[in-house]
């Protein structure tokens, strides 16, 4: 008996020496080596309620859902110091030469936090789950590339293969980001009810402690509308260590007051109820400097630290048969970039966001700094230089409302829509209108329903019910920034021309076209970069899109609250800190 | 009577439906759908975006979606919200109670302050307290609520600033938002009804000052033609006390609009305490619809309409047979 024992001892030393954890790097963190300490409670806030707990029909971001659902047992993962993904569930992942197989094989002694294995089951079964129509994921379209399907197999015990129909640099963090669903249950409950049943599973009536997750955090306490509490998921410190070789999270548990209302989830931090929070603007950080001064609470404020992930930008339509003088006017790259010239970008940064933004000049956002192109055709704010540009097609006489017009005596103006109860947009048309009325361009601004201008928006047609709208785009990713339905003629946020054929206008537009689906192809991402900066000097020279500025993303939390990235790896798309080596100083 | 309430049940069948069908036409008016914002996420088809539109039926003609609705309705069934793929009974159930909560605590308030003062200002009519007491309810009628509760908030801060100061005592001394402590679930019984009761005080109070003038001056009103009438001047006349007189005798029949008005209470109930649910971040059915109304989750919005417009007609029916019941005056047969 003691024999066995002892062998039975063996061999779970053997398969544990096997099962080499994943090393989070100490350069992720400000924390010194040996500085983090284990335990506490975190507490944040997040806007709005927990719609469901089903990881496959989840949509809507929120820090809570992010953290339980899109961390955890992900194939790979992009640090936060680097652009190159690195294998992370997974042991190895090797790409074919021609960049259209990739074979995966998952790391030993992962588990579910029910303390089952994590196997290449619970990939398939997610795999099999988002690509089913009927389910409804909202991870459906990123599983196809140009309209055909990423093909995945299990090739082995732990090993599996990615079959992609083309080379695309945007198809590694499809699979990077893959994160397995548990086939015990879910795979389960959709084997036997099949999509419906799939879809009915973990909503709002679940027991949160009976859901099984691969994330740091799991969910054990939740309240509709109130808190959702997450404790420390105690078998995903078997996988994840820091450079010591200590378990990770560190912390015990964290505190999700779920607000509804940024000004109440700022009151709760001035009450010191909160340990984070993110101001929304200067005003914000105004009000918390004032209680860090007061002594009310001892909190860091980090302001401007990167634009945020979003654009916001003029949009002329291209496709106006019934007024063919306006749609000529809208095709003419010297008219949008006149009008470029008289976007006043300062102006909006410092009277709309006091100065918390930045101008922007390229369809990159520029928080992608590594691919926003430095050299990208600018049109700064110069009412001359727009004079000169619109003399140069025709306009050179003004009416008698001082409006300039053509030599048939057509007045140059347009409507500008932009969505009623978007105060800074309200704010940026009104600036840019009072700009262009200086110069005699009559622009009437108007506010819309914002599912009526999306609608407009994205009509085809040859003639299409709007002349300029200023609206707004969010997302990006780092390994390819241009969006698959923005670039190309004949997709669907190809905002300024859709024209049923689907054909380019402009030898500009066919040109990005082309780049676009040649920098996808291309997996050396040096490579792809010049072939991104080809794209934005393409379309930033004719001005299809006319960008504004990028607002600043900002950060504060109480001081006791540790373990954030340096500096310069806090941004709106990084965070301002990895939750696995997130600590509380005592 | 029961052949009045009888009667009174058949009407509030075409009612409901005229309702609901009005509700539904209206949220058809509004251009687009829950799914209208995907268009606008890099990297989502059209033909998703189609697809998801017919698995909730909504590329269907309006007149069909409203009689699939109300089959649902029928039978119980409220729908689906289409964040989250939840059922609205679920959606709607916790808010509807969480707002019932605070607005029967800020009912119980507002009775509790306007009744005495109604009597108070009432008694000793045009006094320099009677003044005060009706300059007060009017700001408290004047000043928005969501300004209020934040007005209060702030004070709550100013208070922390002076107990620090004067006593080294840096905690706010009530909570500033939310219904409940991040340790509610820890706590014990008794603990968690007096932390929900601590959460309630700010919301609860400005929500009744918005209704106290009206409640005092009504009660006011009511109390001075009642001091005037001749059963009074009889019961001054038998020697009953002055106490005796304004509580037993005139208070009583002046409460007779407010009891009727019971009925009323509940749509209130479930329509919630307004915004300032939403600058107190309390659960209820405010941050629901607007949230619902915003993202275009029309069965949230429609579901919550149908309990309101069940609970109003009831509560119609409730008041009136209230009424007959206090007033003898009052009879339905």
């Amino acid at each position: 008996m003691k024999r066995a024992l002892l062998s039975l001892a063996f061999v779970a030393l053997g398969s544990m020496a096997l099962a080499e954890p994943f090393v989070w790097p100490s350069t992720w963190t400000t924390a010194e080596p040996g500085e983090a300490v284990y335990g506490g409670n975190l507490r944040m806030y997040d806007i709005g309620d927990v719609r469901t707990f089903n990881p496959i029909t989840s949509a809507e971001s929120t820090t809570s859902r992010d953290l339980i659902m899109l961390t955890g047992a992900s194939l790979m993962t992009l640090p936060p110091d680097s652009d190159v993904w690195i294998p992370y569930a997974a042991e190895s992942v090797e790409m074919s030469e021609d960049g259209t197989v990739m074979d995966v094989t998952l790391r030993e002694g992962l588990k579910w936090s029910d303390g089952t294995d994590i196997t290449v089951d619970d990939y398939y079964f997610r795999y099999q789950a988002e690509t089913d129509p009927d389910v409804g994921s909202n991870g459906y379209d990123s599983w196809f590339i140009e309209g055909e399907i990423i093909q995945m197999e299990i090739t082995g015990e732990r090993s599996m293969r990615f079959t992609f129909p083309l080379p695309d640099r945007t198809a590694f963090p499809v699979v990077g980001s893959h994160i397995p669903a548990p086939d015990h249950i879910l795979g389960e409950i959709y084997r036997e009810g099949g999509a419906e049943a799939l879809q009915a599973a973990w909503g709002l009536d679940v027991n949160v402690a009976d859901t099984v997750w691969s994330s740091p955090f799991v969910p054990t306490e939740f309240s509709s509308n109130e808190r959702l509490v997450l404790e420390k998921n105690e078998y995903f410190g078997e996988w994840n260590v820091d450079e010591e070789g200590n378990a990770l999270p560190y912390l015990d548990r964290i505190t999700f007051e779920l607000t509804g209302d940024q000004d109440a989830a700022l009151n709760l931090y001035l009450a010191g109820e909160i340990d984070m929070f993110n101001p929304r603007n200067l005003d914000d950080i105004g009000v918390i400097n004032v209680a860090i001064q007061n002594g009310d609470i001892d909190a860091i404020v980090l302001e401007n630290m990167s634009p945020v992930a979003s654009s916001q930008f003029i949009v002329f339509n291209w496709n106006l048969a019934s007024d063919p003088w306006k749609q000529d006017l809208f095709r003419n790259a010297d008219f949008r970039r006149a009008m470029s010239h008289l976007v006043n970008r300062e102006a909006i940064v410092e009277l709309v966001y006091g100065g918390a933004a930045e101008p922007m000049w390229s369809n990159v956002y520029q928080v992608l700094d590594y691919w926003v192109d430095p050299e990208v055709p600018k049109f700064p704010f110069d009412p001359e230089a727009a004079a000169e540009l619109l003399a140069g097609i025709g306009f050179t006489q003004r009416n008698s409302n001082g409006f300039l017009v053509d030599a048939d005596g057509n007045e140059l103006g347009f409507r500008l829509v932009t969505n009623s109860g978007a105060t800074a947009r309200e704010q940026i048309v009104q600036i840019f209108a009072d700009a262009a009325r200086e110069v005699g361009v009559n622009v009437q601004v108007q506010t819309l329903d914002f599912n009526l201008m999306v609608e407009q928006l994205t009509t085809v047609g040859e003639d299409r019910p709007f002349e300029a709208i200023l609206i707004g785009l969010t997302g990006g990713s780092r390994d390819w920034p241009f969006g698959v339905n923005v670039i190309p003629c004949g997709t669907n946020l190809h905002m300024w021309n859709q024209d049923p054929s689907g054909e380019c206008i402009a030898p500009q537009e066919t040109e990005a076209s082309q780049l676009y689906y040649q920098g996808r192809q291309t997996l050396d991402t040096e490579e792809a970069r010049e072939i991104g900066y080809q794209i934005q000097r393409a379309l930033a020279d004719i001005q299809p899109v006319i960008y504004t500025v990028s607002p600043s993303a900002h950060y504060s939390w109480r001081t006791h609250v540790r373990g954030e990235h340096p500096e310069d790896m806090i941004s709106d798309l990084l965070g301002s800190r990895e939750y696995e080596l997130t600590f509380l100083a005592q | 009577m029961l052949s009045y309430i009888i009667r009174r049940f058949f009407h509030l069948i075409p009612t409901f439906l005229g309702a609901t069908l009005l509700a539904f036409v209206i949220s058809q008016l509004v251009p687009g759908d829950f799914f209208t914002q995907k268009l606008l996420e890099p990297g989502v088809r059209p033909e998703t975006v189609a697809r998801l539109r017919a698995m909730y039926g909504l590329d269907q003609h309006w007149t069909v979606q409203y009689f699939r609705w109300m089959a649902n309705i029928l039978q119980g069934d409220l729908g689906l919200s289409f964040s989250g793929n939840q059922p609205v009974n679920r959606v709607i159930g916790e808010p509807i109670m969480n707002s019932m909560v605070l607005v029967v605590f800020s009912i119980i308030l507002l009775w509790l302050i306007s009744i005495p003062l109604g009597v108070y200002s009432a008694v000793r009519q045009y006094s320099l307290g009677d003044q005060l007491v009706s300059a007060f309810a009017y700001f408290g009628l004047a000043i928005p609520n969501f300004f209020f509760a934040q007005v209060i908030v702030l004070l709550v801060f100013v208070l922390r600033s002076w107990t620090r100061e004067a006593f080294g005592f840096n905690e706010v001394i009530l909570p500033v938002a939310g219904m409940t402590s991040s340790d509610h679930s820890s706590m014990n019984w008794w603990e968690q009804r007096w932390d929900i009761f601590r959460h309630m005080i700010i919301p609860g109070f400005v929500v009744a000052t918005a209704s106290i003038a009206g409640y005092t001056r009504v009660l006011r009103g009511q109390m001075l033609e009642y001091l005037s009438s001749d059963f009074i001047r009889t019961a001054r006349a038998k020697g009953l006390s002055e106490r005796k007189v304004t509580y037993k005798h005139a208070l009583r029949p002046a409460l007779i609009p407010f009891i009727a008005g019971i009925g009323g209470i509940l749509p209130t109930l479930i329509g919630g305490a307004g915004l300032v649910e939403v600058v107190m971040s309390w659960p209820g059915i405010t941050p629901t619809f607007l949230n619902a109304l915003n993202r275009q989750d029309i069965y949230v919005v429609l579901g919550l309409l149908v309990v309101s417009s069940i609970l109003l007609m009831i509560g119609n029916l409730i008041s009136d047979l209230l009424l007959a019941a206090v007033d003898p005056r009052i009879r339905y047969d």
